[in-house]
């Protein structure tokens, strides 16, 4: 039985719901050692900016169970460079680049939409509202959701591509700020960036991260982004989502699509093992096939909960 | 050209409650290894640890005349612990080789060099020291440790270099001097000797008094820089080194093997 594993996300249509996240996949050329980009359902790279960025001192990084914590800060080569001198390689090797961006303030936003515009070569644009380890921008728009609206308005009309929003778990309730994306111009979501955490060095009672907090990410965070797929599907249930957050093998990408996701990003467990990306791709062609499943895209959104009992019992 | 690879446990000799040494095979990824290049290691298939951990391969070599690398280890955590106890035939995930090897191209026998190893920094000059004795490099060896037990491979160093060629420091003087390496090296250039160049690896304070002793002298000099990394090849951007230039060098790919002056001693 053959396959189908394209998915489409609103525009945005994609050979197989396999991608990566960004800040874990480089610019994909790192990868190509170890990955046929062009097998891949999209690459979302690292965070642009308009001018090129160097990021936070180290420590940047440290170890938690079944994950770690990161404050690099969004270092990047710019997105001048990146048009330049990355994305014809990626498009000679076939990839499907998200090209993932960020600024400090609103108008930086604007200007780095502005600069790749509606350039084809980039098949979507994802803004990311949601780094936890920015002094500026960042989190300012992923917590708030006026702030958020706003700024989705102003870059939709900046481009033609569709446009992801790349929303925080930081908050109390993700419809709220999924609504103000959507509301204003967001065509797809995506789900989600990292928890804001702390690790302690207990000898030096110091933060194992110079940032002091850093997000969290890994296996460790898997249900509570599967939750708020879910919780996000069942609000805005025609709005495309793009799900992460821990994703180690197969059965957590079928995971993520009965949650509700139409695709995932495989994010740091890109680190542990470069080849993986590529591989999820035939095993969810694999499992597929061994579960009776045609389409893959029959498995976005399925998920069966039982009811929830209005009284206490005994 | 990394690879990555499953590669069995071939032996696992320890030399005392933390120093070990994992020799693995060599896969495709030995022959490929320079001197200074490391590799990334998996300890178990569990989630604690998470990450893969960056080892300098200390040497490409045989166990039992089976091609082999091997990594000298200190446990200090759960990932080099668990590494320690893995079973003789234990396939592990290795990611190699990787990063900036030391610069080598023009070292000739008719060169005089100086190889500068504290405590388990000794790593990546063990398999430096194999390749400038195979190019007959006249190299003299200085190497410090607490005591004589953070001293390693010490009878390897003194077949590649010859004997008389290696000087020790320990802190409580039970090998060699009293005192730091970085004073050894300071008396031999004060005594009139000359090198080429001066590689190192080991902990921040002895690169830091190093940094000042080449630059004074005007010595050209390599040292293998350790961070704690997530990937291993230029993504992650978690094992960054800060430059003069007021950026951030990543450790993996643009070192580890780099001139210190490459370094902003003062940020790091």
């Amino acid at each position: 039985m053959a396959v189908d594993l394209s998915v489409r996300l609103g525009r945005l249509a994609l050979k197989n719901p396999i991608a990566t996240a960004s800040g874990t996949f480089g610019y994909g050329l790192e990868f190509v050692e170890f990955v046929p980009l062009g097998k891949l359902g999209a690459i979302s790279v690292k965070g642009l900016s308009l001018r090129p960025c160097f990021g936070n001192p180290p420590p940047r990084i440290c170890e938690t169970d079944a994950g770690m914590l990161n404050a690099i800060g969004l270092q990047n080569i710019g997105v001048e460079a990146f048009l330049a001198d990355k994305l014809p390689e990626l498009i000679r090797l076939g990839a499907t680049v998200i090209a993932n961006v960020w600024g400090d303030t609103e108008d930086e936003y604007v200007a780095v939409v502005e600069r790749i515009g509606s350039d084809r070569r980039v098949a979507a644009i994802e803004l990311n509202v949601s780094c936890p380890n920015v002094v500026k921008g960042g989190l300012i728009f992923g917590n708030n959701p006026q702030a958020l609206g706003a700024l989705v308005k102003r870059v939709r009309e900046a481009t033609k591509l569709p446009l992801i929003v790349k929303l925080s778990p930081n908050v109390t309730d993700i419809t709220v700020t999924a609504k103000a994306a959507v509301d204003n111009g967001a065509d797809i979501l995506s789900l989600i960036n990292t928890l804001v955490g702390l690790s302690i060095d207990i000898e030096t009672r110091q933060p194992k991260i110079g940032f002091t907090t850093g997000g969290l990410s890994g296996p460790a965070i898997r249900p509570v982004a599967v939750r708020m797929v879910w919780e996000v599907r069942k609000v805005l249930p025609k709005v495309p989502i793009f799900g992460m957050g821990g994703i180690e093998c197969v059965e957590h990408v079928v995971e993520f699509l009965i949650a509700g996701a139409d695709a995932v990003q495989v994010g740091t467990a890109n680190f542990r093992d470069p080849t993986l990306s590529a591989r999820l791709v035939e095993d969810l062609a694999r499992w597929c096939t061994a579960h009776g499943v045609r389409r893959v895209s029959d498995l976005t959104g399925t998920l069966r909960t039982r009811p929830r009992p209005e009284h206490r019992f005994g | 050209m990394p690879v990555n690879e499953a590669l069995r446990v071939l032996r696992t000799v320890h030399y005392d409650a933390t120093h070990y040494s994992l020799f693995l095979q060599a896969g495709s990824i030995g022959p490929a290894t320079k001197p200074g290049q490391f590799a990334m290691l998996q300890a178990g298939e569990g989630l604690r640890p998470y990450l893969r951990r960056a080892f300098s391969i200390a040497d490409v070599t045989k166990v039992a005349g089976v091609p082999a690398m091997e990594f000298v280890i200190k446990a200090v955590g759960i990932g080099t612990g668990m590494l320690g106890r893995l079973a003789e035939g234990t396939p592990i995930p290795v990611l190699g080789p990787l990063g900036v090897p030391f610069p080598l191209d023009d070292v000739t026998s008719a060169d005089r060099v100086a190889v500068v190893a504290g405590g388990i920094g000794l790593a990546p000059l063990l398999l430096l020291s194999r390749e400038l004795s195979a190019r007959g490099v006249s190299t003299d060896l200085f190497y410090g440790g607490r005591n004589e037990t953070d001293i390693l491979k010490r009878a390897d160093f003194e077949r590649f270099l010859g004997p008389h060629r290696c000087r020790y420091a320990t802190d409580d003087g039970s090998l060699g001097r009293k005192g730091r390496v970085t004073d050894l090296v300071s008396q031999a250039l004060e005594s009139g000797v000359r090198w080429k160049r001066l590689f190192a690896c080991g902990p921040l304070p002895m690169f830091r008094t190093l940094a000042t002793i080449v630059q004074e002298a005007k010595l050209d000099a390599s040292f293998a820089l350790e961070s704690e990394m997530a990937c291993g090849f230029g993504v992650c951007l978690g094992c960054v080194a800060p430059t003069p230039d007021g950026r951030f060098a990543t450790v993996c790919t643009e070192g580890p093997c780099v001139s210190p002056s490459a370094v902003d001693w003062s940020r790091v």
